[in-house]
């Protein structure tokens, strides 16, 4: 066991930094809001396609598909980087981490020489169809439906909270081919089929956010279909495993932590009324690293990782919160446009326990997985 | 970074698990306060235990890994300060150490070779004669005692002082997280049994959500101590005594509440490990003492 990293991991870290610093604009933190403004997507476009050139777009990728292989802590020191610089990648980050290791694992040789390409040259947008208005937490009862046409899919239905579907090139969507959780399936759907319209909701967390996607009689070929009907279920469950880890929080959280602390100290403010939140805030962040660090190791060693998952999630939604309450009790001014990466964080922070999976069933996870309480009567 | 004990950190764990083994139950019939035994004392000894921070591939960490394991058991013995703290000492003194705050009663003082005598920012080392010492009574599951008025003794240097602070900060949190680690143990058992309305107390979303974020919180303090134990890092080891003391004051109270009255008797273990809780709460000034070592280490603002 140690603390430490190597030689090479603070060198990999070096070079991250250094590329951030060398494509970012110099305006870059007071257009980092949003995060799926059209500047943004198409940024994002501009932004990947560079990091894809100097190999730091999909280093952990097999070289089959534009990576080099490279190792779990690799993936994730480049997702602390990016996330820690307020996610320049957009919303390319989904690909990188959990739509582009989905197709490779389930998709066929047509999907994967057709959606992996792109998405390797940061040239794509994806979105994730997954909640209805009646199917959020509880996922398994959604009701868009796709029924078999002749040898094409026929879906009808909605979706809504979609992240990025305002720009989204193709949609990672789920959706019902048969009753129960069994008859779950899913598609890739190219985003400009007819029969499909998006509607942006405004929202507290930035502009191009968060969308409604309606499916009317959206046709389909039965290539669309990822695996087999029904197997959404088991595809869905090891691509959010990667998603919950997958956002290195925290990352943003400690370094807005610092700063705010840094302006509170420059204007004499930083007295012994903001001690313990501060600390509060900062140990939180500080364990939420840990705990990630944890699940990160047990990828690079190849064990599955159980319960841990989900209390690191759970760890990393507590420092999120901590954070942004620091910040709005001590640096209120934060929200009124005094420092457009705090204001950032806040609305990222809005999303941290809501996102891939609520916080409360990540805790009903813990007690029954890692804790082995007696579960709840159904 | 890496997670994965060590060969000889693998074999370490697995011989205190042998040592702890007779010390795992609670003997029947007991219904004291503090639950200490010089047995485990002389068994560690005997081991050369204390001194593991000292050997190149154990180190402060290792200590760190086995402190958080002792203050697991019900039994106790003063462990937590002469494997973390001792190093640090400037010179050779006796063990078992004790910390005295502001002329507190503190911790094992009755039973101490050597004890930390801690004032406002002064820190000063003293040998106690058994004259000097007055055990007291206390609801705390250590045992307790004070210095009588009139010892005196030897100041160290600040840099010095600051060091041991830094250390027994990384020991305090080593051992809350032992102690958390037991106490929702303790409650998960009781709450999985014990039934109410028909269905195991632990089956309520109201207790599961509770406990959960319980051992979120345990664990948390766990990670932040061993990092500590592993850097030496000022910030590191404020950041884990703040978050220790902050989540042993939430956990002691939530664990106590699922345990209902039987929390509350001297018959169920639970107070073993929740009144050594309370007592480390007070340590280097409690919440707000830990709070400011962070506001002044634990930020990076330049």
């Amino acid at each position: 066991m140690d603390f430490d990293w190597s030689e090479q991991q603070r060198a990999f870290r070096a070079t991250v930094q250094a590329f951030l610093k060398a494509h970012l604009p110099a305006d870059w933190e007071s257009l980092a809001h949003g995060p799926g403004t059209a500047w943004q997507s198409d940024f994002s476009k501009k932004f990947c396609g560079e990091l894809a050139r100097a190999g730091l777009l999909v280093p952990h990728w097999p070289e089959r598909w534009g990576g080099r292989d490279a190792d779990a802590w690799t993936s994730f020191i480049l997702a602390e980087e990016m996330w820690a610089a307020g996610e320049p990648r957009g919303g390319q980050y989904m690909n990188v981490n959990w739509i582009g290791p989905t197709l490779m694992r389930f998709g066929t040789e047509e999907q994967q020489a057709r959606y992996i390409p792109p998405m390797a040259r940061g040239e794509t947008i994806w979105c994730q169809g997954f909640s209805e208005p009646e199917a959020g937490s509880d996922l398994a009862s959604l009701r868009t439906r796709a029924e078999k046409d002749g040898s094409d899919y026929r879906i009808n239905g909605q979706k809504i909270w979609t992240s990025y579907a305002g720009h989204a090139d193709t949609c990672f969507l789920l959706a019902r081919t048969a009753a129960g959780r069994d008859g779950l399936s899913i598609f890739l759907l190219p985003m400009d089929r007819p029969g499909i319209v998006v509607r942006e909701i405004p929202s507290l967390i930035g502009e191009g956010d968060i969308h409604e996607v309606f499916f009317d009689d959206v046709v389909v070929p039965a290539s669309a279909l990822l695996g087999a009907e029904g197997q959404a279920w088991t595809i869905v469950r090891g691509a959010l495993s990667l998603e919950r880890v997958g956002i290195p929080r925290f990352a943003l959280a400690a370094a807005m932590l610092d700063r705010a602390v840094a302006r509170l100290k420059a204007a004499g403010r930083f007295g012994e009324g903001a001690f313990g939140a501060a600390a509060r805030a900062g140990a939180a962040s500080a364990a939420a690293r840990l705990y990630s660090y944890q699940i990160i190791d047990q990828r690079h060693h190849g064990i599955t990782t159980g319960a841990e998952a989900n209390v690191a999630r759970v760890a990393t939604v507590t420092a999120e919160r901590l954070v942004a309450e620091f910040i709005v009790e001590h640096v209120p001014e934060a929200l009124c446009g005094a420092d457009p990466m705090l204001l950032v964080h806040h609305q990222r922070a809005i999303v941290a326990g809501i996102a891939s999976g609520a916080a409360e069933i990540q805790l009903n996870l813990i007690a029954s997985e890692f804790l082995k309480l007696p579960r709840e009567p159904r | 970074m890496d997670f994965t004990l060590t060969a000889e950190q693998a074999s370490l764990a697995t011989a205190l698990d042998r040592l702890a083994a007779p010390f795992e139950a609670v003997p029947t019939g007991f219904h004291g306060f503090a639950l200490v035994s010089p047995e485990l004392e002389q068994e560690l000894a005997a081991g050369e235990f204390f001194d593991i921070a000292l050997i190149p591939e154990l180190g402060p960490l290792t200590a760190a890994l086995a402190v958080e394991r002792l203050a697991r058991l019900p039994y106790t013995a003063e462990f937590a300060l002469s494997m973390l703290v001792r190093p640090h000492l400037p010179g050779e003194w006796r063990r078992p150490l004790a910390v005295v705050e502001d002329g507190r009663p503190g911790r094992f003082v009755a039973q101490a070779g050597t004890v930390l005598a801690i004032d406002g920012d002064n820190v000063a080392v003293l040998q106690p004669s058994p004259d000097a010492i007055e055990p007291v009574e206390s609801l705390y599951a250590y045992p307790m005692a004070r210095l009588k008025d009139g010892t005196r003794p030897t100041p160290i240097s600040a840099a010095e002082g600051a060091a041991l602070r830094k250390w027994l900060r990384v020991a305090l949190a080593a051992e809350v997280a032992g102690l958390l680690h037991a106490a929702i143990a303790s409650t998960v058992e009781h709450i999985s049994v014990r039934k109410q309305f028909g269905r195991p107390l632990g089956s309520f979303q109201a207790l599961r959500h509770r406990l959960a974020e319980c051992a979120m919180l345990a664990g948390g303090v766990r990670l932040l101590a061993l990092k500590a134990a592993w850097t030496g890092d000022d910030g590191d080891a404020a950041l884990a005594a703040f978050h220790a003391q902050d989540s042993a004051t939430r956990v002691v109270f939530d664990v106590h509440q699922m345990l209902g009255a039987m929390g509350m008797t001297l018959e169920h273990p639970l107070h073993l490990w929740t009144y050594r809780l309370k007592a480390l709460l007070s340590d280097l000034g409690g919440r707000g003492g830990q709070a400011k070592a962070v506001a002044t280490h634990g930020f990076h603002t330049t």
